[in-house]
């Protein structure tokens, strides 16, 4: 009986009800993109800030290097501030989780070409790009960490010994050498304009010391929280070596995470409040309209708290059916605004759509509250009309 | 007569206008406090930017190939192309130079040191020769106050930086730790450099004031006043890198071309748009045989994740305009439809449907502008209070705002107010009357 009462409610005035109906779908609609905006935002940047490339590195714990006189760069075999590449890339890997983007390990030297110093460093070429996602290349990236035969050389050395992808360069080492075809040429802006890049086993077997590395960099996405936790979790099972964050990179990060957050945060609540006012107003026009059917049930003999029942019933019914349709809308909004900003599309966050639809029911029923004050009056005067 | 109407029924029963004129208020407050944001949250983010430090590198044009690792030259002295200190004031007489927010040179000297007491070991590193609060001379005769506490906001001291012109130094954190015995803040170290004009050696001693963490190349070395490196490497006056933090616009089509084949009008669209193309094209002109470069880990960055958050904050304002105006609305149209039976009578005793309609809209455009006015002064507050806990500075008022914010509220009550008006046009007077 109640509820044949109050779909013939529904149904009956289906005019009017559309009209209300438009409104809770259109706020629920813009409540749901944006809480899933908001929610995803945090994800979303700290992704865009992996462009910075590295934010934590992996140093020897290294002691004071003794002066030699006359040596201004550093001979590398002497160097105390090597560390075994085994032990660090093998416990890298039992500490793998999906935020880490990118790792690679460094050997860096100053080797020579036509007699010419010029700084080699030995990585893992094929992370470059992720590494480094700034870098502008001429030629080829080099997609393999093995490949012996080639390497990347930086703006400003292919400017000074005249290179060009394809061509081919010496590099020579305490009478080591090694001839290498170059295979791109990198615009980097920045201090890695003056380096040549090599794979790692060709810089260790230049400089002749197998399973030795300098410095391991990654690229860590995350918050500023989870970013410490990991490298804390790291130098945890690194004992002996240096897990650091990088702080240029980091607290820049953090901070400005923090504000973009706040102040779409704080945009988002204002929005919430317009949009609970705005269903507000809809479901207290909707209840005002309801005053006559009021009078006629409890001239029929209906009480007042069943009469109450059917109408708030109805209001939730149109409250959650809204807010359903909405979270539908909002989610397509909030792909295509993941889409048109960040280029990717937003996931969507189930937990969504049990949080507005409650958020409309609830603001659905305030709205109807002036019906309470229809319990004391009397049917006739209503039915009269005044 | 109708001016009447209107009044009467404006301030009779204001109960009745209390829903329409309190979302008017919260509406248009949260509309100016948005657009107030959004029309600075483009400068004030790319000011948050800058504390990703410097994004210009200035460099010697004619110059060997730096042999860099991790930040430190190690070239010796006598080696490579230097730039002359003299000029820097230059860089804030150019057509962006407001936009200079702080450069600071540096120049890298291999040395040894050793401790005070007898005995200690002599230790090879890199002495850095920096500025940290310097005051530079502009040719306009005004001083600017700038070094590496603008281009490098994110060190760290212990203790507190050196003197301009005192013999004092800042040691880099691991090497404070690992020096035997180790560096602490008030000792005092020797600095040995290998003087190549008179090929002897020339020691000094410095007095440590801080420790300083970088989470860089510098934490191995010893930071030190760029005179006093001037000094020990006999390079008076000169330095070999430039760090300059510049505020930038995003590039966009026209920054990404080459500026020798633009059209004249484009050329100075370009001259005069802060891009970082366009600075950097500035500065290699004051500053002669320079090599100017975006330092492109920091100026892509940002770039990017500028334009993408900028773009994302109009979304949302757009977002709360859009929501402001659905709840104006849905007030207005709850108003009209309360204050049916009003029409009704006002149709029985002989006015048009155009009558009823005007005194509506009258009455909607007076809420509308009172409401809108006192949602601006509240919206100014708000996006004061917004800017102020966000970025630590209040948002300031923009009058601009107020016949915007005034022109949305009054078309947003009408149009809010004309479906119902619509619907209640083509009631009989007789059925409203009884109530039906």
């Amino acid at each position: 009986m109640f509820a044949r009462l109050l779909w013939q409610l529904l149904r009956a005035s289906r005019g009017r009800l559309a009209v209300a109906l438009i409104a809770v779908i259109s706020s629920a609609a813009v409540i749901s993109a944006l809480l899933n905006i908001d929610f995803d935002i945090d994800r979303k940047l700290t992704q865009e800030f992996r462009m910075l490339g590295a934010n934590v590195v992996i140093a020897p714990r290294q002691a004071a290097q003794p002066a030699e006189p006359g040596a201004a760069t550093p001979t590398l075999s002497a160097s105390p501030s090597l560390m075994d590449s085994s032990v660090v890339l093998g416990e890298l890997e039992r500490n793998h989780t999906p935020n880490l983007i990118a790792a690679a390990p460094y050997l860096y030297m100053v080797a020579r070409t036509t007699n010419t110093p010029v700084v080699v460093a030995g990585t893992w070429l094929d992370q470059a790009s992720k590494l480094a996602p700034t870098w502008k290349l001429d030629g080829d990236w080099i997609t393999s960490r093995a490949e012996k035969t080639r390497c990347l050389v930086g703006r400003n050395v292919a400017q000074q010994f005249h290179l060009a992808p394809g061509a081919q360069l010496e590099l020579s080492y305490l009478g080591r050498s090694v001839r290498l075809g170059v295979a791109g040429v990198v615009d980097a802006g920045g201090a890695d304009d003056n380096q040549i890049f090599v794979n790692l086993p060709v810089a260790q077997g230049l400089a002749g010391i197998d399973g030795q590395i300098e410095i391991v960099q990654l690229s860590v996405s995350g918050t500023a929280t989870s970013i410490s936790e990991y490298s804390a979790q790291l130098s945890k099972a690194l004992r002996g070596y240096d897990v650091r964050p990088i702080r240029q990179v980091t607290e820049a990060e953090g901070q400005l995470l923090h504000r973009t957050r706040l102040l779409i945060t704080s945009m988002v609540i204002l929005i919430l409040a317009l949009t609970a006012l705005c269903v507000l107003a809809t479901m207290a026009a909707l209840a005002m309209e309801r005053r006559e059917d009021v009078g006629l049930m409890k001239a029929l003999g209906g009480s007042m708290l069943r009469i109450l029942g059917l109408f708030l019933a109805e209001v939730a019914v149109l409250g959650a059916a809204g807010g359903l349709a909405g979270c539908v809308a909002g989610f397509a909004l909030s792909r295509w605004i993941g889409g048109r900003v960040f280029g990717t599309s937003i996931t969507p966050r189930w937990e969504i759509v049990p949080l507005t639809v409650a958020l409309m029911v609830a603001v659905a029923l305030t709205g109807a509250l002036p019906l309470r004050r229809l319990g004391n009056v009397k049917p006739a005067v209503i039915l009269r009309g005044e | 007569m109708f001016a009447r109407l209107v009044a009467e029924s404006f301030v009779r029963d204001p109960r009745r206008k209390m829903l329409t004129a309190a979302a008017l208020v919260v509406g248009m407050a949260v509309a100016t406090a948005t657009l107030t944001v959004a029309l600075e949250v483009g400068d004030r983010l790319a000011r948050e930017f800058r504390s990703l430090g410097a994004n210009l590198l200035v460099t010697p044009q004619s110059d060997t190939l730096p042999l860099e690792i991790g930040g430190v030259d190690y070239r010796p002295v006598d080696e490579g192309s230097y730039l002359s200190e003299a000029n820097l004031g230059k860089l804030k007489m150019i057509f962006w130079r407001h936009n200079i927010l702080g450069f600071t040179p540096f120049l890298d000297v291999p040395v040894s040191i050793r401790g005070a007491s007898n005995g200690s070991l002599a230790t090879a590193t890199t002495l850095i020769g920096t500025w940290y609060e310097h005051a530079v001379l502009v040719p306009d005769g005004t001083t600017f106050q700038t070094g590496a506490s603008v281009t490098h906001p994110w060190w760290a001291i212990q203790g507190r930086w050196f003197g301009e012109r005192a013999n004092e130094c800042v040691v880099g954190a691991t090497l404070a730790a690992t020096y035997p015995g180790g560096i602490a803040v008030g000792k005092l170290i020797y600095v040995t450099a290998q003087d190549t004009a008179r090929a002897q050696q020339q020691t000094r001693p410095l007095v440590v004031t801080g420790i300083v963490s970088t989470g860089g190349a510098e934490d191995k070395a010893v930071l030190v006043p760029l005179a006093v490196a001037q000094t020990l490497s006999s390079r008076p006056e000169q330095f070999r890198q430039l760090y300059v933090s510049a505020l930038t616009k995003p590039a966009d089509a026209l920054a990404e071309r080459d500026p020798s084949t633009l059209t004249p009008t484009e050329y100075d669209r370009w001259y005069c748009s802060p891009y970082i193309s366009s600075i950097s094209f500035q500065i290699r002109k004051v500053l002669a045989d320079t090599d100017v470069r975006p330092i492109r880990r920091v100026a892509d960055s940002e770039g990017r994740i500028l334009s993408r958050v900028s773009t994302l904050l109009w979304i949302v304002t757009l977002a709360a305009l859009l929501a402001a105006a659905l709840a104006v609305a849905a007030t207005s149209a709850a108003t009209v439809l309360q204050r049916r039976s009003e029409i009704g009578i006002m149709k029985a005793i002989g006015a048009t449907n155009a009558l009823v309609a005007g005194i509506f809209v009258a009455e909607q455009l007076m809420l509308a502008t009172a409401g809108g006015a006192i949602g601006f002064v509240f919206g100014i507050a708000l996006a004061r209070a917004l800017g102020e806990s966000v970025f630590g500075t209040p948002a300031a008022p923009r009058l601009v705002l107020l016949p915007v914010i005034l022109g949305l509220a009054a078309v947003v009550a009408i149009a809010g107010s004309l479906i119902p008006l619509r619907r209640a046009a083509h009631f009989d007077p007789a059925p409203i009357l009884r109530g039906e």
